[in-house]
């Protein structure tokens, strides 16, 4: 009840599935219109998860008065405000909802990756080092990349937009289709072991 | 003062508490990651209850009277318990619902991943460079079989696979420099243009 | 003299990183405050989805579907991009769907229709539709039964409409119709619609990644899995100049007034066309080769860093092997 009957529903819905990629019966369209439905209906709920997770690790946070605890109540304020902005007025363009997407979640979101720009730079002088003839080959196919990319590339020769090119289209082609080819294997080995239920952690711990 | 004006200001305030990290940690940055994750985490619920709670669930059952919906309705309701200690189990339902779909990515992730990638890595060798991919294919999948020891001849033929993965991990880190670079230039772009208006 | 040197290097590989922060926000920030006009260049992979989407122009039994992959913190390397594919649209009469399976790309989705439309006369339901937001555990359920029908697979659009009743879906039943589908991502969100909706359906699939994921999309652009990919602020600015170029041009009519006269792709013309960015009065269409020259800088900043750091590197391992 509490591990089979889920891992059943896994085994049994999954082979089906398998059999509806080379069935194309109608009883198999009909099998994917009815968890198309349903999954639908399940779905909702899913997102909770995560709202319920950030509530009980900032209300703890704030319960027990850790430090910086009142950046855990700007946190929930700022969750609820946003829900309650968004029930209100709506999510259509020109609400509230949009304004704060514009002026608060965009530029804080945007800005937080592109500190990354300063933290590769900063790698670029102190660590690509080439320390030994990989880690030369490296750094020089990525100079050419990088060159390749912006328009003075094709001003100081015409040879490294086609240098870019090439390693884009021949070694880095073959470079990516062997590693892939590796992960697809892994894949689908993976997805076999959960058919199989031999794959169980995404279930969660416990009996 | 406009409220176009304000709004900027706003926005650029957050930018800049953002990049005061790169000086030091500081209470203007702590305030703004703060606001940040309550406002992304903010925004799935309307749109949840918007565009998936009321088409998929109230809709079906409330309106359509389809009350079979009902179940997979409680089904999903069930996630809920994952926190709870000695219900935590009612959750493998919906999540066990929602696994069963890997079934149809075993032949097709097959096909994409592995099938079409091999047919394409042996076209015909009637060129340098599809010359060039076939090795580097082969040597590459050579080194990752780690079942021989990678020495004699053996070893030799895994080193050129290395030597093309050092030209791949170079490719995608010139690309990955240029990705950086981008975001930052967004933002500048967001101060200097729409907040400042010195950019025309 | 020459421990003189080696001394200066040694300071300089310990420069604290601050200084070399200054630098790469000087680096940028200069180039925007005084532009300069740089010629972009196109690639096969942008050409390529360019010319299939132009090929959807004027028809009603063929239409685009743009999947937001992504959230606000890429939003500099895509949102560009996706201005520039929905302008193309409503330039050439193509008809185009939006979806969003993550509730952060949901705003950014509706600002880029936003922002595309300004100028245009298109009307939801009738030139566009936007199927809003789906969570992502329904993501492949949905992207396989658009192989069926796509009005039963998506039901309601952001409105709240009956996609059956909306007349742009008139002639549009699933991938047959709704030919390309380009997804634009930050991950490599873009194999779930290679492995579900090309294997299984045969629909086109293009990609519109961030550049760490271009070099990784190589090989699918090999086997024709993607038609066709816009790799980071690059591919931005090479769309974004080919709408400029072919969709959006005018020609002086008999008064000599500039009207609308857009044009096919011609691998001829695109050689031969330059534009000045300051032709160009709204911003929105030209941040990304605005942003290209700042990437010039900012890659020749990057490349005199890399070349320092070992000069410092060599000449302290030098002095160190001395010493020994």
């Amino acid at each position: 009840m509490k591990r089979q009957i889920p891992l059943l529903i896994v085994i049994i819905l999954g082979f089906i599935f398998v059999i509806h990629v080379f069935v194309p019966h109608k009883a198999s369209a009909d099998f994917y219109d009815w968890y198309q439905t349903w999954i639908k209906a399940i779905s909702p709920f899913m997102v909770l998860l995560g709202i319920m997770s950030l509530f009980m690790v900032h209300s703890t946070k704030i319960k027990r008065k850790v430090p910086n605890w009142q950046y855990s109540v700007v946190t929930l304020a700022s969750l609820i405000g946003t829900g309650a902005v968004g029930f209100i007025w709506g999510t259509q363009a020109g609400t509230p909802f949009m304004w704060l997407f514009k002026n608060v979640q965009m530029p804080m979101g945007a800005t937080m990756f592109s500190l990354l720009a300063f933290y590769i730079a900063s790698a670029a002088y102190k660590a690509f080092r080439a320390r030994s003839t990989e880690a030369t080959v490296l750094l020089i196919a990525a100079i050419i990349v990088m060159l390749g990319q912006v328009p003075i590339g094709i001003k100081i020769s015409k040879l490294i937009p086609e240098a870019s090119h090439w390693i884009l289209n021949v070694p880095n082609l073959a470079a990516k289709r062997g590693i892939a080819m590796g992960v697809g294997l892994g894949m689908t080995a993976t997805s076999l072991k959960i058919l199989l239920g031999i794959e169980r952690t995404y279930m969660g711990g416990g009996k | 003062m406009s409220f176009e004006v304000i709004s900027n200001f706003i926005a650029a305030f957050f930018t800049l508490s953002i990049f005061s990290f790169l000086y030091k940690d500081n209470p203007f940055y702590k305030f703004a990651e703060a606001v940040f994750i309550g406002v992304s985490m903010g925004y799935a619920i309307p749109l949840v209850y918007q565009d998936i709670f009321i088409p998929f669930v109230y809709r079906p059952i409330f309106v359509e009277y389809k009350f079979l919906i009902l179940i997979p309705t409680l089904i999903g309701y069930l996630i809920t318990f994952r926190f709870s200690k000695n219900l935590s189990w009612l959750s493998r339902y919906p999540i066990a619902f929602s696994m069963a779909i890997v079934g149809m990515g075993v032949p097709l992730s097959m096909h994409s991943y592995v099938l079409v990638q091999m047919r394409s890595a042996m076209l015909p060798v009637d060129n340098i460079n599809t010359a060039l991919i076939f090795i580097g294919t082969v040597t590459i999948l050579l080194y990752f079989f780690f079942s021989k020891e990678h020495k004699g001849v053996y070893g030799k033929v895994t080193n050129i696979g290395i030597w093309f993965m050092m030209v791949g991990f170079g490719a995608s880190f010139g690309y990955t420099v240029m990705a950086r670079i981008s975001l930052l230039i967004g933002r500048i772009q967001f101060l200097l243009g729409d907040w400042l208006g010195l950019m025309k | 003299m020459a421990d003189k040197k080696m001394n200066f290097f040694e300071k300089m590989q310990a420069l604290d990183r601050r200084y070399i922060y200054l630098v790469v926000a000087l680096a940028i920030i200069i180039p925007l405050l005084v532009p300069f006009n740089s010629k972009t260049y196109v690639t096969e992979p942008t050409e390529n989805i360019y010319k299939k989407i132009d090929s959807f122009s004027g028809r009603n039994d063929r239409a685009v579907l743009l999947c937001f992959d992504h959230d606000a913190s890429t939003m500099a390397e895509l949102f560009p991009m996706e201005v520039a594919i929905l302008r193309h649209c409503f330039e050439r009469d193509v008809q185009v769907f939006t979806i969003c399976f993550m509730p952060t790309a949901k705003p950014l989705m509706d600002y880029a229709l936003q922002t595309a439309k300004e100028g245009y006369e298109v009307q939801s339901g009738v030139d566009y539709v936007n199927f809003g937001f789906r969570p992502w555990a329904i993501r492949i359920p949905t992207m396989l039964k658009m192989g069926d029908d796509i009005s039963e697979a998506v039901e309601y659009d952001d409105e709240g409409r009956k996609l059956t009743n909306l007349p742009i879906m008139k002639e549009i039943m699933n991938y047959n119709e709704m030919n390309l589908v380009v997804d634009f991502a930050a991950s490599a969100a873009v194999l779930s619609w290679i492995t579900y909706a090309r294997a299984r359906f045969g629909a086109n699939v293009a990609a519109g990644v961030t550049a760490v994921m271009a070099a990784d999309n190589y090989i699918y652009l090999q086997t024709g899995q993607l038609i066709g990919m816009l790799g980071g602020l690059k591919g931005a600015a090479e769309y974004e100049k080919l709408v400029d170029v072919f969709a959006c041009h005018m020609e002086p009519d008999e008064n000599g007034i500039m009207q609308p006269a857009p044009r096919d792709f011609s691998k001829e013309i695109i050689k031969n066309t330059w534009i000045k960015m300051s032709d160009i009065k709204n911003r929105m269409h030209k941040t990304a080769r605005i942003g290209m020259n700042a990437q010039t800088v900012a890659h020749l900043m990057i490349i005199v860093f890399i070349i320092l750091g070992n000069i410092g590197y060599f000449i302290s391992k030098r002095k160190k092997n001395k010493v020994n």
